[in-house]
């Protein structure tokens, strides 16, 4: 057997050559899969076989790296920051100036697992495996790709090959210690546990050290950033209350895009009131529209009015999203609002993410609805979107703006969604910010 | 006027008339198999597209009239192309396929400059009789496609775009770039071309469910 190996070494590589130069995906894809069924076998006498078979393939041409640099490091700093929308933008630039750099194929891969793209995510860690087929991290990836395709088998021969490769095994170890364990898949957490099995117990163990153990490691998690990045991040961290706002509430404000005749015809804004994908929003972002798709964040899903009113101004609509939190709606509406400092969230001329600041300035009722005067700007675009407390909480819905004067803009109390039985306020899971609502 | 010298005139003459037709006739008839090209890719037909590239490459390659000048009218055009010289651009490399109808390289960039002059149906010209020199370069099927993509052809850009994909010398790059226009796209027909030639080689796509926002006309410099 191993000397048919042996001579498939020298007769595939001759056989394969023209299918390579055309790079057919397939082919490499078999060695890597020859490779994880040698692993989950514990045969690494032909997994190193099919490696040597896989490093004497074709390889593709070099591309520019000094282009795809700044764009990887890019690709990094989001990815650190879990900015997944813009890490795989940066990545797939870095990739497409460099398609031959591993790192770059294995954090494209890496970042599309994030988004749970799965099959774009096996077919990178496929090609960064065929870069670099002693590449560890790489095969981690692989392995948590395809417990998340609820394919455990695979997963643990892929696992089992990143710790073959690794350089530092207990650390490895650690690193599938910590999957088995607290993995919310089911197949990535059987997959690490099997390859923990099949980890000789006395090298698995001298990685289980226990934390103050002399030679402890702590398993670093797969996404972990650079030293620089990390503390680049920490610094980031430190944040101002106006930021805190931004970094809560951004990921749950949305932009609302209406389609009539299948072209886009209004821009909005809107923000998550549940868990389970409720937007609210002004009934005249989406009045006449014909389709509906919203982006919140990292997320986007097309979207369906689920109720609406002309007075109040309001629509609710529902959406496949499913996020951890939503913003919370603050009843408050008194004249102890007013001097309050105020920050507003939205797509001002389809300039997604816009924040800016402001205070409530008085407290108005306009045909018969409670409004917030507040002198933040607000453009078109805006409508919808949140306009937030310091707490986080939101006390009103940016809703209309006078075209004369200056900074005289309004927002429908939060009160009015309460009182309008759009939905249960009960399904809002949010916390405010500070525990108490900030009034004074 | 003796009989001889009577037959050589009618000969020049025939020549003069009879010599563009043919050669019109054989342009035709590459532009044909370039469209053929397209149409079957469109279709996912492997053996034809393989077929019409044979067909193609069967042609002789035109020699060149005046290697020398050719040469310097190309190393004019890419100048000016850097500075950003359409016009001057256009003119020297009309000027290099005159020189020399075979290069491939001085009709791409005739293609890309009459796209940017918006001359699309001069651009598809020029990238057809590139692609009927040279029938495997993805470069020109990319750029053929885009020209398709902004003339809302969308059967013909996922023609050119699968080809391009076929032709690609890295298709795992290929099939990034695909995926890339398939989701950032701005211009729909394309984008939605290359949705369709992702999933027309069973690669994984994801459509845009939030399109890709034009340029906001309100912002000024």
């Amino acid at each position: 057997m191993k000397i048919l190996l042996k001579i498939l070494i020298w007769v595939t590589p001759l056989a394969m050559m023209r299918t390579i130069a055309a790079g057919q995906y397939e082919t490499f894809d078999y060695h890597v899969q020859q490779m994880i069924i040698h692993a989950a076998a514990n045969d690494m006498t032909s997994v190193q076989t099919f490696r040597e078979l896989l490093e004497n393939l074709h390889r593709p041409e070099p591309g520019d790296s000094q282009q795809a640099t700044p764009f990887s490091q890019q690709g990094q700093e989001n990815l650190a920051r879990s900015n997944l929308k813009n890490a795989l933008a940066a990545f797939r630039q870095a990739f497409i100036a460099d398609p031959a750099d591993p790192d770059i194929a294995g954090h494209l891969a890496l970042t599309y697992l994030r988004l749970n793209r799965l099959r774009e995510a096996e077919r990178l860690s496929v090609y960064a495996l065929y870069l670099s087929p002693a590449h560890s991290t790489h095969w981690l990836t692989l392995g948590e790709i395809y417990g998340h395709l609820r394919d455990p088998q695979r997963a643990a021969g892929a696992m089992m090959n990143a710790y073959h490769f690794a350089q530092d095994r207990p650390q490895l170890a650690g690193q599938l210690r910590k999957l088995a364990t607290t993995d919310d898949i089911d197949e990535v957490r059987i997959g690490a546990l099997q390859a923990l099995q099949s980890i000789s117990p006395r090298t698995a163990s001298s990685g289980a050290s226990n934390p103050g153990e002399p030679g402890h490691t702590t398993p670093p998690s797969l996404a972990t950033p650079a030293p620089s990045i990390a503390s680049e991040t920490q610094a980031i961290t430190a944040e101002n209350p106006r930021q805190k706002v931004y970094r809560r509430a951004i990921s749950l404000t949305c932009l609302i895009i209406t389609f009539q005749n299948g072209k886009t015809a209004n821009l909005g804004s809107g923000f998550l009131v549940s868990s389970d994908g409720l937007v609210m929003t002004n009934n005249h972002v989406i009045e006449k529209a014909e389709n509906l798709a919203v982006r919140c964040g990292d997320q986007e899903s097309k979207a369906e009015v689920r109720r609406r009113s002309k007075t109040p101004d309001l629509a609710l609509l529902t959406t496949s999203l499913k996020t951890k939190e939503n913003l919370a709606l603050n009843e408050t509406y008194n004249r102890d609002l007013v001097g309050l400092d105020i920050f507003v969230i939205g797509s001002p001329y389809g300039l997604e993410g816009t924040f800016s600041t402001g205070i409530i300035s008085g407290l108005r009722e306009i045909e018969g609805v409670r409004y917030i005067q507040i002198s933040a700007p607000i453009s078109p675009g805006n409508s919808g979107g949140p306009v937030l407390l310091r707490d986080g909480t939101v006390i009103g819905i940016a809703t209309l703006g006078s075209k004369v004067g200056q900074n005289l803009n309004f927002a429908i109390a939060a009160a009015e969604i309460v009182i309008s039985n759009f939905f249960d306020p009960a399904r809002m899971k949010s916390q405010r910010l500070n525990g108490k609502p900030h009034l004074d | 006027m003796n009989n001889a010298c009577l037959t050589f005139v009618l000969l020049l003459v025939m020549g003069l008339v009879i010599g563009p037709v043919f050669a019109q006739q054989d342009a035709e008839r590459n532009r044909f198999f370039v469209q053929q090209m397209i149409d079957l890719a469109a279709a996912h037909n492997s053996k034809g597209v393989e077929t019409m590239q044979r067909m193609l490459e069967q042609n002789p390659q035109p020699a060149a009239l005046d290697p020398a000048a050719a040469n310097a009218s190309f190393q004019w055009g890419q100048a000016a192309l850097q500075q950003d010289n359409l016009e001057d651009a256009l003119k020297a490399f009309q000027k290099t396929v005159q020189d020399d109808p075979g290069n491939v390289d001085a009709f791409n960039h005739l293609g890309l400059l009459y796209r940017k002059l918006n001359q699309f149906p001069d651009a598809e010209r020029a990238l057809q009789h590139a692609l009927s020199l040279e029938p495997a370069r993805a470069g020109s099927w990319f750029q053929l496609a885009q020209i398709y993509g902004l003339q809302n052809d969308q059967r013909r850009a996922l023609g050119a775009l699968a080809n391009t994909y076929r032709y690609a010398q890295n298709p795992m790059k290929a099939e990034e770039i695909l995926r890339y226009i398939a989701e950032n796209e701005a211009v729909e027909t394309l984008r939605n071309a290359a949705l369709e030639t992702l999933q027309l080689y069973q690669l994984p796509a994801q459509p845009a469910i939030v399109p890709p926002l034009s340029p906001n006309p309100a912002l000024f410099k």
